[in-house]
Parts: C-alpha cells; structure tokens; sequence
C-alpha cells in the first residue's frame, strides 16, 4: 500500500512539476536559464524504482515533456513526440543500474545524474533545432542555459531526498497524527 | 536485466518511434489536452501572482476612482465615435474597391485574451493564453496589442491557445517599412545574445536602403498569410548592409516580456 502511494505521489508530482516549472520565471543571472523540475523527479524516481515501474515513469515523463515542449509552426514539428521517452528510457537504465549503491546509502546519486541528464537534454534539443533550422550556432548563451539549468535542477534533486524521507516516514507511521496530538500536554 | 524488462524496453522504444511518425495535427490534439489538463494550474498561479502583484495598486479613495471613472467614461465615448468614423470609412473604401473591382477587405473582429504563462520553455519564444476553440480561436491566427503585433497562434485547445511570439526565430512575418518601399522578412532571434533581448531582425531588404532608427515596421499583409497588413511591428535601432542584401534590427512596439492582455484577431466577421 505505501509503495503504490509512493508511487501515485511521484507520478502525481512529476505532472504537477510541468506547470509550476512553468510559474517559475527564467533566471536572468544565467542569461535566461529556466529550473527545470522534471529530470530532479524523474532521476530520483529512477534510482529509487525497480525497473519494469521505471520504464512506466520513463515512457509517463516523456510523453508529457514531449507535449510540453511540442513545437509545430505552420504545420511544421520541430521535435516529434516520442524522442523524450527514447531519452528518459535510456538514461532511466543507466540510472537503475546504480540502484544497489543508493540503497547502499549514497543518497547523493541523483544529484549529479539530474545535473548531466538535464544539460544533455536541453544540448539534445538545441541541437536537434538547430539541424532542423539548418544552422548550428554556439555562444555564451546556449552554454549558460544548457549548463545552468542543470545547476539549477541539481539544487532541486539536493532537496527530493529529505522530502522522500520525511513523507515516507509520514506514510510508514500511520499513528503519527495520532501521536502527535497525544504528546501535546 | 529480467527478460520481461528487456521485451518491455523494446516495445517501449517501438511504441516510441510509431509515436514519432505521426503527424502535426495528432500531435497538436495531443498537446491540446495536455494543455487543458494543466491550463488550470495554469490560470490558478497567474491569478495568485497577479493578487500579489496588484497588492496596493488596487487601492483607491472613492474621490480618485470617481476621476478615474469620469476619464475613461469620456475616452470610451471618444473610442465609439472614431470607430464609428473608421467604420463609415471602411465601408466607403470597401465600396470603391468593389467599384474598381479589388477584392473587398475583411473586416475582423478583435478578441481581447489574457497571458495566463510566459516563456515556458529554454529555447522558444511562446506564451500561453486564455482563449481556445470554444471562443473562435484556430491555429494561425494574428496576436496583438494596442500597441503593435506579439505573434500568432499555434496549438489552440478548449480554453487555452500557445502564441508564437514575433522574437521566435520560426515567426516569419512579411513586413514593409514606413515612407521607402523596402519590404523584408521579420524574425527573432533563437537565443539572443546577453545585452540584446527581445529584438527582431528584418532581414532581405536591399543593401542600398540606408534604414534610420526611428523608422516605423509594418506587417506587408501578403496574400495567403497569416496577419494583414497595416499592424506595427517595431521601430528600426540600427541598420547594415551585408553581401547580398540589408537587414536592420528592430525593437518591437510591443514589451513581450511584460504583456499581460491581448487581441487575436479572429478572422472575417
């Protein structure tokens, strides 16, 4: 029972990441940088999940981040739909195969993985906009936003853990309420 | 790896690449739903963030609001009399067009929209707005201000459309500048450099047209395209001729980082 409502939260979560990630305003220090929740979810979940319900978050975090990002002008997709479960699929199993080490205690492991997966991602798009555009440019800018989103991202997956502690100590004591109202004197 | 997990991963990257070979209009009724999934999250933060911000900008003396009132009473009277002036003008041109036979111009209705999200994403210049299908907006519509063009429509859902703004790099817009004859391809930038956010370039002029700052940008209304012509776009800021033509760099008329509420053009009455 506790497994399955870890699992709704992080699903839950991971949808509500994209509107409130779209609340949050670039950062202008980082030449337009954005914080991008979704890769902090989805690697913690990864590392977290066995793999047949990691290939379930993979294939539920692509398509919504393919329909987020779906760009058509004109009748003209820039990215199709479907490259950003290719992309969490993958890199989901690269970050499941490091599972017996965060249960081993090293909780940092999404902290980096969220920082290298979200720069390769939004690399990935760029240059699959720019090959579509047929003109590849690299400046200032583009490394500040592909490399300070992953800064950014990496400071959110720091958070998740004390958050997944705390509400699974929640879920796991179901007299916690309860208790907390008898301590009171 | 279990043996299932690898007939799920095959399946999965299968189902992936099918999913990749459909078409645009799939793909935006696709994206059309995940908007009116989130397009209430959506409404809820711009409606928060818009109470935090009007905090102590609403608050008014009675005396204040009654001068306030009187004004724009007295500018809405002003506004009906010249769009009626505009309208009889519009029907007398209308007129001799039809007498000199030209085809005769539309007339189009206005729908006011408000910004409920702004640049979603790192590398496209879009904002997400409150109207969709159900109030008469389609894809490929013209967004403006008062004071100029902000873009136009792509994927449109229930209640909610995306505007693809004008410093898009994929916004084409055919433009004519005022008092020369020079005409262009207006577009933004995909990632504009650190000091220079939010200008359009305008692109295939001749390389003798010797543009001024200050020169007013219009859209050239081409036809088959999307706006009609006649709508400020920007003011020229600097202009140079290259090897085989002459492009100037725009400000638009519009603030689009700033932009609150809008019209899109809904098409011929």
């Amino acid at each position: 029972m506790k497994t399955l409502l870890s699992l709704a939260a992080l699903f839950l979560a991971i949808f509500l990441a994209f509107p409130i990630q779209e609340m949050i305003p670039a950062v202008p220090a980082l030449h337009g940088a954005r914080l991008l929740l979704v890769p902090a979810l989805f690697f913690y979940g990864a590392v977290a999940l066995p793999t047949s319900t990691m290939l379930a978050l993979a294939v539920f975090t692509g398509l919504l981040t393919d329909l987020a990002y779906l760009h058509v002008v004109s009748g003209q997709v820039e990215i199709a739909v479907g490259w950003s479960i290719v992309f969490f699929v993958i890199l989901g199993l690269l970050a499941n195969g490091l599972q017996p080490a965060f249960q081993r205690g090293h909780w940092w492991i999404p902290i980096p993985l969220t920082l290298v997966a979200t720069s390769l991602f939004l690399l990935m798009q760029f240059a699959m906009i720019s090959l579509r555009r047929e003109g590849f440019f690299f400046n200032e800018v583009v490394v500040w936003r592909i490399l300070g989103a992953g800064v950014l991202s990496a400071l959110v997956a720091f958070l998740i853990h004390p958050i997944a502690i705390w509400s699974g100590r929640l879920m796991e004591d179901s007299t916690f309420a309860r208790r907390t109202v008898l301590a009171k004197p | 790896m279990k043996k299932l997990n690898i007939i799920l991963v095959v399946v999965i990257l299968i189902g992936a690449v099918m999913l990749s070979t459909m078409g645009s209009k799939p793909m935006q009724g696709l994206q059309s739903v995940f908007l009116s999934l989130v397009s209430p999250f959506l409404k809820t933060g711009s409606a928060v963030s818009q109470q935090i911000g009007s905090v102590g900008q609403n608050l008014k003396t009675l005396d204040e609001l009654e001068i306030e009132n009187r004004d724009l009473t007295l500018k809405n009277r002003e506004l009906m009399a010249t769009n009626q002036l505009l309208r009889d003008i519009e029907a007398e041109n209308n007129n001799l067009r039809q007498a000199l036979e030209y085809r005769e111009r539309s007339v189009f209705k206005l729908l006011p929209a408000r910004v409920i999200s702004r640049d979603a994403s790192t590398w496209w210049n879009t904002v997400k707005i409150n109207r969709g299908f159900e109030d008469g907006v389609e894809s490929d519509m013209p967004v403006l201000t008062e004071t100029g063009l902000v873009g136009k429509t792509t994927t449109v859902a229930k209640n909610e459309s995306i505007v693809l703004l004008m410093t898009d790099e994929t916004c084409r817009v055919a433009s004519r500048v005022e008092g020369s004859v020079e005409q262009g391809i207006a577009s933004g930038q995909r990632v504009a450099s650190a000091g220079t956010p939010g200008e359009v370039q305008l692109s295939f002029l001749s390389k003798s047209a010797n543009l001024q700052p200050g020169q007013k940008v219009y859209t050239a209304g081409v036809s088959g395209g999307v706006f009609p012509s006649g709508i400020l776009i920007g003011e020229v800021k600097t202009f140079k001729a290259r090897a085989l033509d002459g492009q100037a760099v725009l400000a638009p008329a519009v603030d689009l980082a700033g932009v609150e509420d809008v019209f899109i053009l809904v098409g011929a009455k």
